[in-house]
């Protein structure tokens, strides 16, 4: 139908061109940076493949990318089942005050800027007079170097992330909650199904596709990283916090090598693809949509 | 070279009034000395000054500068821009998209950990010519300047900029602690033994670290690295810069040792007496006199230390500020020189202002370059003792007596007092350094190996310094 | 039905307990924010911190008044928030219905672009984008911040999701009615899309309104600057700002948000949803 056809591209054609000025225009323009050498001050270097060959035998690199992939699962999948439990109890109070006031607690983290929440939680978490450490102790649990070890610099990180982030799924999941039918919903307490059967056999897979959404998404958000890093850890101690887009960020604007930065990001990018190439496959078997 | 008339220690509301043009015209009319026909040029010329502080100042500073520039040339144009960031790397990150977006300030203000980066990549004028011009102008501001500042901003025996303010890496504690332990203030020449003695007793005041620091270049556990003799990388000097002794300090015997700039060879990392430092951070903490260190700009040290948790720690005159507007009261805390290990050796940075290259506006930005250094302009850029000024005659008793120390002398005294005080090793590949420094620091304090730590970091170095 | 009611009861209580808990960890930074806020520096490290303070020091929060321009940055964040979020519901909820609902070559393969324009950092692609907005003549202006986020992929997929989640039989009885296109989507489809609007636009408020990096960047003037960039300034040059008056920046930065989500979210999210479909 042509008309149907005009009709869809005029809808698109406003995001459309501001995506592709702002973001793929320079996301090419990036890419086209990968083949060369340039440390911003003299004109750019024609390089050929050569950034390329230095990225698949940089240890550090590859090693950044099995990081940024670890806590990106570990952030989304927290993210995912919390902010779904959270939604699902919310829902289930019959006061709206009480919804409205959980709601709005929830929400609240995602407001503070990164490096706010950097430098407060850079004092909650001081590993001899913070106050996380303080009220462990009343536990009986010996302080824990929450920033200057391994284990608990890579913790601290994905616990901050998951605080702040859970607001994004939870809204998400509160608004996919709410525009679960009311009729299909009284259809299933009738057939006599319990708050569990109903959960599993009704509303996930009406939602699934908001489950779709916030681990897509969520992956690419938790993939590049770079806030808490930056402020909290500066990617150590040694390399193990050091996320991909931290890396891109070092190489391109304190090491001056924007070419091998750039490559670096391409490589990310075709990482990212996979990945969410293979989440929308998944899909395929286990999202449902109307 | 008088910028605006009153006394130091001002208040933000009198810098505000007095940023005012009846105030900046009365004082051009002191100037007396700058006799310079004002040009007109028939392209309306824009100096942009960039500078890495409290954005607040910049409009004061401009309303300043302004007279000044249009003396010059009447139809030009200044603009004046601060940017905040807790360390130099943000600072350089905004000015390198500038510069590759096209844009770039005319003058910058850099500290040591830029200075061979600007110098060594041909991004900043080498000032020579403009100083040897208007000596007769400058000749009073070398004069309060200690050389070792001067030559701190010089790379390959050309200045590359004039000099507004520094911080060397002095030992700041708490009296209060102290005074609960029953210390007194240590020796001048105090040892590192001492210093570790005096540890193990503020150590046993519960809920207190003995000593603390934050993992940077400077002023971290390179000021052990220093005080032990060893270093990151081959400390050299360049020759050259004679020019300048010469003319700027004649007969001063002071300037025999000076030459032409620092220059930082091959790495040194893994030296046995940086390791030896290194391993020692790591015993404090073993021995429960220090705890794990933050990465970064030090802001939770300094609010630690504010509420009296910390015995020692590390610090430059811009503490003077920083902990008075934490609310600690001027006797709450005092500062002295850093202990002698195997010398007596401190680190310092200075910053000063350089003109870029790409500058269309290079002679209108020496203007400017020149009252940026001088002495009442420090107050205007720095107001609180956020730093330290170079200039002698600014380091009075009135300027602490709000925020303290009692012993502020040591922060200049640092400078005349020990042959060997040496900058901070930043070589043009300072940003790779300062990042391989930060990681394998915090590797070694998370694996209490500092051997195998500096290791890796020699090879980082190495392979940095290639590039 | 009330056979179950007991286990049903408890679950409900237990239901609260964790929300509770939940509502403690979500809080707590938030109100240790906001109590050392009104102490000094020096008691910002006392154990146990005092959760209500008893004598609270408002000299801070005067302080954040006096040290920067608190309003001008507020206005300016207002202003750019306020329009990326009115032109991203709008420009994403006609991209997210188009490819959710209508056919149209090429569709498939223009989305997925879309996607990948996600995958780039910003870091990136900042200095192309600032070369851009440089020569489009909107450097340091708020327009540097507005116009690149006038239309956005995340916008567009999440509306997308949630359209590919409502019947399509309403849109097809409309058509058979003898509605157009565009009568389809104003009249049937964009009513049902309030609540994910609504979410889209509170994420985009949140997201925009802490956003840090690309004013910290595109921006040079001060009296441009954003709320985000311009609290920076409270830390002082090395970190030498006072702490409680950093945390009090912090905590004027949230209220207004705050006020608008507590304000906004009754409307949106729960409100016309509670019609059935027929």
């Amino acid at each position: 139908m042509r008309g149907e056809a005009l009709f869809g591209y005029l809808m698109i054609l406003p995001a459309l061109v501001i995506v592709m000025l702002f973001t793929a225009g320079p996301i090419v323009a990036s890419i086209g940076l990968s083949f060369y050498q340039w440390d911003v001050i003299s004109p750019p270097s024609f390089a050929g493949l050569s950034n390329y060959e230095q990225l698949l035998s940089d240890q550090t690199v590859l090693h950044s990318f099995w990081v940024t992939l670890g806590l990106a699962v570990s952030i989304v999948v927290l993210e995912i089942l919390v902010g779904l439990g959270l939604a699902l109890l919310v829902q289930q109070r019959r006061s709206n005050v009480a919804r409205g006031t959980f709601r709005t607690i929830f929400y609240l983290p995602l407001l503070a800027s990164a490096s706010s929440v950097a430098i407060v939680m850079g004092y909650m978490f001081d590993q001899k007079f913070g106050v996380i450490n303080y009220y462990l102790g009343l536990l009986g649990i010996p302080n824990i170097p929450w920033l200057t070890s391994d284990f608990g610099a890579t913790a601290t990180i994905v616990i901050i992330a998951v605080w702040q982030q859970v607001g994004f799924a939870f809204v998400l999941f509160i608004a996919a909650l709410s525009s679960v039918p009311k009729d299909v919903l009284e259809a299933a307490q009738i057939d006599g199904a319990g708050p569990l059967r109903t959960f599993f056999a009704v509303k996930l897979p009406m939602i699934s596709p908001t489950v779709l959404f916030i681990s897509v998404v969520g992956m690419i958000g938790a993939m590049q990283l770079f806030d808490q890093p930056y402020v909290m850890t500066k990617g150590g101690p040694g390399y193990t916090t050091t996320t991909t887009v931290l890396l891109i960020y070092q190489t391109a604007f304190q090491n001056l090598q924007f070419g091998y930065g750039s490559a670096i990001s391409v490589m990310l990018l075709v990482v990212l693809i996979g990945l969410t190439a293979l989440q929308f496959l998944g899909a395929r078997k286990l999202v449902f949509y109307q | 070279m008088r910028l605006v008339s009153g006394s130091g220690g001002l208040s933000r509301r009198t810098l505000l009034k007095a940023g005012s043009a009846a105030a900046g015209m009365g004082a051009l009319g002191a100037l007396g000395g700058l006799a310079r026909p004002a040009l007109a040029s028939s392209v309306a010329a824009t100096i942009t000054f960039a500078y890495f502080g409290d954005p607040k100042q910049a409009t004061s500073m401009r309303e300043s500068l302004l007279p000044l520039v249009k003396k010059v040339d009447q139809n030009a144009d200044l603009k004046v821009v601060g940017y905040n960031g807790t360390d130099w790397n943000d600072f350089f990150a905004k000015i390198l998209t500038q510069i590759a977006a096209g844009a770039p300030p005319d003058i910058v203000g850099v500290a040591t950990e830029g200075v061979q980066l600007m110098a060594g990549k041909d991004l900043a004028v080498p000032l020579d010519d403009y100083v040897k011009r208007d000596m007769a102008e400058l000749k009073e501001m070398f004069a309060d300047v200690d050389p070792i500042l001067i030559e701190g901003l010089m790379y390959d025996g050309h200045l590359f900029e004039l000099p507004v303010n520094f911080n060397a890496g002095n030992m700041f504690y708490s009296t209060k602690l102290f005074k609960q332990a029953g210390l007194d203030r240590p020796a001048d020449n105090w040892t590192m033994d001492d210093f570790q003695s005096y540890a193990k007793k503020i150590a046993a005041i519960p809920d207190v670290n003995a000593f603390d620091w934050i993992v940077r270049l400077w002023g971290s556990w390179t000021c052990f690295m220093y005080a032990n003799g060893g270093n990151l990388l081959e400390e050299q000097r360049f020759d050259g810069g004679q020019w300048l002794w010469d003319a700027a300090y004649p007969g001063n015997a002071s300037v025999k040792s000076r030459k032409g700039g620092w220059k930082w060879g091959a790495p040194t990392a893994n030296s046995a007496p940086t390791v030896e430092a290194l391993q020692l951070m790591i015993d404090l903490r073993k021995q429960g006199l220090a705890p794990s260190p933050d990465v970064g700009g030090g802001g939770t040290l300094q609010g630690l230390f504010a509420s009296n948790r910390i015995g020692m720690t590390i610090g430059g005159g811009f503490w003077a500020g920083g902990l008075h507007n934490a609310g600690m009261t001027p006797d709450s805390f005092d500062v002295q020189y850093f202990p002698k290990w195997k010398e007596q050796k401190h680190l310092f940075g200075v910053v000063g202002n350089a003109i870029l290259k790409s500058s269309k506006n290079q002679d209108l930005a020496w203007e400017v370059v020149k009252q940026l250094s001088a002495a009442d302009a420090f107050d205007l850029q720095f107001p609180g003792n956020a730093t330290t000024p170079v200039r002698r005659s600014l380091m009075t008793p009135e300027r602490y007596k709000t925020t303290g120390p009692e012993h502020w002398s040591v922060f200049y005294d640092t400078l005349t007092k020990f042959e060997n005080t040496t900058p901070i090793p930043a070589p043009p590949y300072y940003n790779a350094l300062a990042n391989a420094l930060n990681r394998r620091t915090t590797e070694a304090i998370a694996s209490g190996d500092a051997k195998s730590a500096l290791d890796g970091l020699q090879k980082d170095l190495e392979a940095a310094s290639k590039t | 039905m009330s056979s179950s009611a007991f286990p049903a009861r408890a679950g409900r209580a237990i239901g609260l307990l964790v929300l509770i808990v939940a509502a403690i960890a979500a809080l707590a930074p938030l109100v240790w924010t906001l109590t050392t806020s009104l102490r000094t520096p020096a008691e910002a490290f006392t154990n146990p911190p005092a959760w209500i303070p008893l004598n609270p020091d408002w000299a801070n929060y005067s302080a954040v008044f006096e040290q920067i321009p608190l309003f001008s940055f507020f206005v300016n964040s207002v202003i750019v928030t306020g329009l990326i979020v009115i032109g991203q519901t709008i420009t994403c909820m006609m991209s997210g219905y188009a490819f959710a609902m209508i056919r149209f070559p090429g569709r498939g393969k223009i989305f997925m672009l879309f996607l990948a324009t996600m995958m780039v950092p910003l870091q990136a692609t900042m200095i192309p984008v600032f070369v851009l907005i440089k020569w489009m003549g909107l450097a340091n202006s708020l327009g540097a911040l507005i116009v690149p986020a006038l239309g956005g992929a995340f916008g567009t997929f999440l509306m997308r999701q949630y359209f590919l989640q409502m019947p399509r039989e309403l849109g097809e009885a409309a058509r058979i009615d003898g509605a157009s296109p565009l009568q389809v989507f104003w009249k049937v489809y964009a009513p049902l899309a309030l609540p994910p609007a609504a979410a889209l636009a509170t994420l985009n408020f949140s997201g925009f309104w802490s956003e840090f990096y690309r004013p910290l960047i595109f921006l040079s003037d001060q009296s441009t600057y954003t709320l985000p960039l311009g609290l920076v300034g409270l830390q002082g040059n090395l970190g030498t700002g006072s702490i409680s008056v950093v945390l009090a920046g912090v905590v004027v930065a949230l209220i207004p948000s705050v006020l608008l989500f507590a304000f906004a979210q009754r409307y949106f999210i729960e409100g016309i949803t509670t019609g059935s479909f027929r």
